[in-house]
């Protein structure tokens, strides 16, 4: 079994990985549509608790897949991307109180949040590693504080808008479908950067900014497309969010422009796997659920055991999962060996891989 | 204007004091503590336990709660952040926001969202210079957080402890081949870095309220006070503090600010900062 000298091994590794990475796309988009498909199920079941449920999860994949733009591809740590959410919705709560249609609202926040993305995408993308973190938060906060302390909108900020004139139910399944819509463009786009020169440039700029540079890639103008990209998908969430929610704050909890949604948004790409298809999309699903499930089921200690399982994650899984799972099913390709043979070797690699950024 | 002078200088040193623990921790081992503000307020409860229960005069207080933290950090350091220290460093990033979520919520759940302070029999002494009262309290305060700027600055380059420390900071795989060993250096210093995050909290509770509801904003304010005054030493810590404690004094005296902008302000003047100058006010690219 073990015959083959591992020089050997490697060589037969490189030579078949390249034929095999190049199918991995495909396999990732048809997963991930078959998982939204799946989702899509959730309301014939007629249950407004779980719908409800799934609406958020389905808005947090959104939100994952969208700062993996930036965050996944780029590798720039952007912290404070709920500043899109909270234009998004500011947008269309500003626009629906002027009587405009939501459609309105929803173009008016995709506009300028791409607008807001650009402006501050051109000093803050100077920055990088903390102090690009750090700015960023610090924007988020700073506009949040600004709604709430100038009263934009409302009183303190707090919106409140009339329904939709339909059914109650009618209105929670039609915002469910517009997130799945939402979801499932993104993950096409995700899809599409990864295959296209765009995406190769931001992959570059993450690996080794100036090798990349030195290459003649434009790094800075790439950045910034990826933060503008990473703004719109946000934007159209938070502009769906303020309808379907109807009332919401500007900071806080539950607010528009909640820090700990940026925070979701980075916890779930990186439990997923940062740069990958399918990443953000798996660990919105498994962080939200838990989180909505804990917060139900243990009130008093939601926050703590949420804190416990970044801690968790970041120490055991700082790769992500999808990483983690392809490296405990890869098999030395021409080499038989049993499962079990196979199943040791993948934890072994696992064990190697997870422990390999300690000291 | 006198009183606002002096307010800034006592709110300077204090500041100063918030953003050391910080500054070490960043300089040596390139980690954003995002829990400075929570070991912080945890030092405030050390501080306010040790005063209501066991009694202790509050200036002994200041030493309970840097020793407590001290072992916290080194723990922490040890168990948790030892284990990814390699990593990019959002993994960090994110692991200490884990943290900060946990010790703050447990504090919450424990001690619930109250404002507490420590009244000391000091509370309301006080004398004038120039028309502009001195309060005793924060004079004492500040004192301290100068004298442990100092200290900081001669341990780290008087004794064998923090000459290693700052070799470890330098180069780890050179400081390891001297025979240092890493991963206890690195607790050590995480444990500095939390008994002055410690007596820092201490402080707090000295002069105005604590509550856990503030960890949040106290890691922010460290990370403006540190990157306002650069990485370089510990006494960068001090100019970061004394211009974002200007910033925060005079800011709100213009008529178009106003109050309630807080965070606003600090992160104005750090954007400015990082752009102007990117290294910080005393910022050498090192910690030495």
């Amino acid at each position: 079994m073990a015959s083959k000298s591992s020089s050997e091994e490697t060589l037969v590794k490189t030579a078949t990985s390249a034929r095999r990475e190049s199918r991995e796309w495909l396999w990732s988009l048809i997963a991930g549509v078959v998982i939204l498909a799946v989702i899509g199920l959730v309301p014939l079941s007629g249950d407004q608790a779980s719908l409800s449920l799934w609406t958020f999860i389905v808005m947090y994949c959104v939100l994952a897949q969208s700062w993996n733009f930036i965050g996944g591809f780029a590798g720039y740590a952007a912290f404070g991307n709920v500043v899109f959410f909270g234009i998004g919705a500011y947008a269309v709560a500003l626009v629906m109180q002027a009587n405009g249609s939501f459609w309105m609202g929803l173009l008016a926040g995709v506009v300028v949040a791409a607008l807001f993305a650009l402006l501050l995408g051109l000093p803050v993308l100077r920055l990088r590693g903390h102090y690009f973190a750090i700015a960023t938060l610090g924007v988020a906060e700073a506009v949040g504080q600004f709604i709430q302390s100038k009263n934009v909108g409302a009183t303190a900020g707090e919106i409140s808008l009339t329904p939709p004139n339909l059914s109650y139910q009618l209105t929670n399944t039609l915002f469910f479908y517009g997130f799945l819509a939402l979801s499932l463009l993104t993950l096409v786009a995700t899809v599409w950067l990864s295959r296209s020169r765009f995406g190769y440039a931001l992959v570059a700029i993450r690996e080794n900014e100036r090798a990349a540079e030195s290459l003649g890639i434009a790094t800075y103008w790439y950045k910034v497309g990826a933060f503008v990209l990473s703004a719109a998908p946000t934007a159209i969430a938070g502009g769906l969010f303020a309808y379907w929610q109807l009332s919401f704050d500007p900071t806080g909890e539950g607010g528009a422009f909640d820090v700990n949604i940026s925070v979701a948004m980075v916890l779930m790409t990186f439990l997923g796997g940062a740069g990958t298809i399918l990443g953000p999309i798996l660990g919105a699903i498994i962080i939200e659920y838990l989180s909505q499930y804990t917060a139900i089921a243990y009130p008093g200690i939601h926050g703590p055991l949420l804190g416990a399982l970044i801690i968790l994650v970041t120490i055991f899984l700082p790769q992500g999962l999808i990483r983690v799972v392809k490296e405990l099913v890869r098999s030395p390709a021409g080499v038989k060996q049993s499962y079990q043979t196979r199943f040791r070797e993948g934890v072994r690699r696992v064990a190697r891989f997870t422990a390999s950024n300690g000291i | 204007m006198t009183q606002y002078v002096i307010n800034w200088l006592l709110l300077g040193c204090f500041y100063a004091a918030v953003g050391l623990g910080f500054s070490l921790i960043w300089g040596i081992m390139n980690i954003v503590n995002l829990a400075q503000g929570s070991l912080l307020i945890l030092g405030s409860y050390v501080a306010y336990w040790s005063y209501y229960s066991l009694h202790l005069n509050p200036l002994l207080g200041i030493l309970v709660s840097m020793v407590v933290l001290f072992c916290v950090g080194w723990v922490i350091q040890f168990l948790a952040i030892n284990r990814v220290i390699r990593a990019p460093f959002l993994v960090t990033f994110m692991l200490t926001f884990g943290l900060d979520l946990l010790i703050t919520d447990t504090l919450q759940q424990l001690f619930t969202g109250d404002y507490r302070a420590i009244n000391t029999s000091l509370a309301g002494a006080g004398f004038h210079v120039f028309g502009a009262r001195v309060p005793m309290l924060n004079l004492i305060v500040a004192v301290i957080a100068i004298v442990l700027t100092a200290l900081l600055a001669l341990f780290l380059s008087r004794t064998r402890v923090g000459n290693a420390i700052l070799a470890v900071g330098m180069d780890r795989d050179a400081a390891r081949l001297m025979g240092i060993s890493v991963a206890n250096m690195y607790a050590v210093t995480f444990g500095i870095g939390a008994a002055l995050a410690g007596a820092a909290g201490a402080m707090l509770a000295m002069t105005l309220q604590f509550s856990p509801i503030f960890s949040s904003q106290y890691t922010l304010f460290a990370f403006v006070i540190v990157a306002l005054g650069g990485l370089g030493t510990p006494w960068a810590a001090l100019a970061g503090g004394m211009v974002f404690a200007f910033a925060e004094e005079f800011a709100p005296l213009v008529p178009a600010i106003g109050f309630g902008l807080d965070t606003a302000i600090a992160f104005v003047v750090l954007v400015l900062v990082l752009i102007l100058r990117p290294n910080g006010l005393l910022g050498k690219p090192f910690y030495s």
